[in-house]
């Protein structure tokens, strides 16, 4: 496999700024100081280059020059005023920024975010504890596994009323209020339990992408990175470490 | 010091190298263990493969290379299959860091499916305005993006012949890392402008996806890695995220144990106390 000296140097690279992020887990030391702070410049100079070619460039400067279009001029007026913000005696002027900004934008999302998150979810809520059978009587679905069931409808009914009761609060939590607001605990932990599993899932996902790369780049036709910089990296913290032991740090 | 509390003392890095050992071992060996496909999964996946030739299907890749373990597996399945039902891609970001991943992803896959960009697909780049983009595509897709991502003028474009704004979309797929990602797809796309939504997501953040889902509000989930094994195996293509499946499940067996071990150190230590108190 004949790859081009840019993927080998990628290669390299990321095995390189990897093997330094991981380091820490051993102990804080310059190489994983090197590899934070290249990730914060690389990926910051990134989104600056690319915000300026795509905003400046493509939806300013060009359709003004190439097509004319002057009325641009008036939302860049208004984003200019921002910078009015460095000069203290013409720093009122950046307020009408942010409030064009501030009222468009809370008059775009109230509205969606009303109907979206709260009258959606509500209706979602809101569900027959019981069914109507086609010949007249009523039906109740046990099934566990079918959220649409009637028992589940019965378990999203006392889950949602004991946490709202929980988080009331002008009523003390005793007596059968107090049996509702454990309830209402009890649902909550079982929340966070799973979003905590779905948490440690993601994270094992991403050491599982690195290790996956570590691998690949451990190919001859990469040059081997993995074992040189595998033996680089440890071959540092030995030296930092007997450094570290030899001068200990002044008090 | 008793057993007990110089397991609960343990040095921290010991942890880190079960943890990283009970990674690397099964991606090395792998076991292939099954893998069942979860109906949220499925959703996406039969809504795509139900979709006549041609329809115009929207892809936003909504995150950066910090994401690309779980995103990147997820974003090629669903590409390998839109390409292989011949589907019209539009391709596009909110988040401008991942500009550059997002065209790697689209330009790759298109290239293996030997489709031609502007023709079969257009990757759209990144606009300004976060979820206001949306909006904006809701009124005028020409608006949003006059140019595509290698400075092509949209209008014009084969691949969106008969598409103005997002109305004339019959799919839209939101591959989303945090805000803006799904729920903004969902608040100012699919909710105003009436296109079927479906929805892939990080690890993280799919727990709070899942009232969505359950609404009806995306008619599916890829939820993290373990999502896009499901979808690998569906369009029967496995990937990366299939490999890494045995080592998604060691891990988790290993931190189960862990916290088990952990838990019954701390009770038998506090049972000790107890008993010296006494």
């Amino acid at each position: 496999m004949d790859l081009s000296f840019t993927v080998i140097l990628g290669a390299w690279v990321a095995t390189g700024l990897t093997l330094f992020i991981l380091s820490f887990l051993y102990e804080d030391n310059p190489l994983f100081k090197l590899a934070e702070h290249l990730y914060v410049g690389v990926s910051l100079g990134y989104t600056i280059v690319k915000t300026y070619d795509t905003v400046v460039m493509t939806l300013i400067v060009r359709p003004i020059l190439d097509k004319g279009e002057w009325t641009l001029l008036i939302p860049v007026g208004i984003g200019m005023l921002m910078l009015t913000r460095y000069v203290p005696k013409a720093a009122w002027l950046s307020r009408y920024a942010f409030a064009f900004i501030v009222g468009v934008g809370a008059g775009l999302a109230i509205p969606r975010t009303i109907s979206s998150f709260i009258l959606k979810q509500i209706e979602d809520t809101v569900r027959p504890l019981l069914g109507v059978a086609p010949g007249g009587g009523v039906t109740f679905d046990y099934s566990l596994l079918n959220p649409a069931s009637h028992l589940n409808g019965i378990i999203i009914l006392i889950g949602v009323v004991s946490v709202l009761f929980y988080f009331f609060f002008s009523v003390e939590h005793s007596g059968p209020g107090k049996a509702v607001a454990r309830a209402g605990i009890l649902f909550l932990m079982i929340s966070f339990g799973a979003a905590f599993g779905y948490t440690v899932m993601a994270r094992m996902s991403l050491l599982i992408g690195r290790l996956t790369d570590l691998i690949e780049f451990s190919d001859a036709s990469y040059g081997r990175p993995t074992l040189w910089l595998v033996l680089l990296t440890i071959a540092t913290l030995i030296v930092l470490s007997r450094r570290g032991s030899t001068h200990p740090p002044n008090q | 010091m008793n057993f007990a509390e110089r397991m609960l003392r343990i040095d921290r890095r010991i942890i880190f190298l079960v943890i990283g050992l009970c990674t690397l071992v099964p991606l090395l060996f792998p076991v292939g263990l099954p893998i069942k496909i979860s109906s949220e999964v499925r959703g996406v996946y039969d809504y795509i493969d139900g979709l006549p030739e041609g329809s115009v299907f929207l892809l936003s890749l909504d995150f950066d290379p910090a994401s690309k373990p779980e995103l990147y597996p997820q974003a090629i399945a669903i590409l390998r299959h839109a390409f292989k039902k011949n589907l019209r891609v539009v391709g596009m970001t909110l988040w401008v860091s991942g500009t550059g991943l997002a065209d790697q992803i689209l330009s790759q896959t298109a290239k293996e499916a030997g489709k031609e960009n502007g023709k079969d697909y257009v990757f759209l780049g990144w606009s300004p305005g976060g979820s206001a983009v949306i909006l904006n595509m809701g009124q005028d897709l020409y608006n949003a993006f006059p140019a595509d991502y290698g400075g092509k003028a949209t209008k014009g474009l084969p691949v969106l012949a008969g598409v103005q704004n997002l109305r004339d979309v019959t799919y839209a797929v939101s591959l989303g890392a945090g805000n803006p990602g799904v729920e903004a797809w969902y608040v100012f796309g699919k909710d105003k402008y009436k296109f079927e939504l479906g929805g892939g997501c990080t690890g993280v953040i799919a727990p709070g996806l899942y009232p969505l889902l359950r609404s009806g509000q995306i008619n599916g989930l890829i939820g993290g890695l373990r999502g896009a094994a499901e979808y690998e195996t569906l369009i029967d293509q496995k990937g990366k995220a299939v490999a890494g499946m045995d080592a998604q499940s060691a891990t988790h067996l290993a931190i189960i144990v862990l916290v088990a071990i952990c838990n019954i150190f701390y009770f038998s230590l506090r049972r000790q106390q107890r008993r010296q108190n006494a």
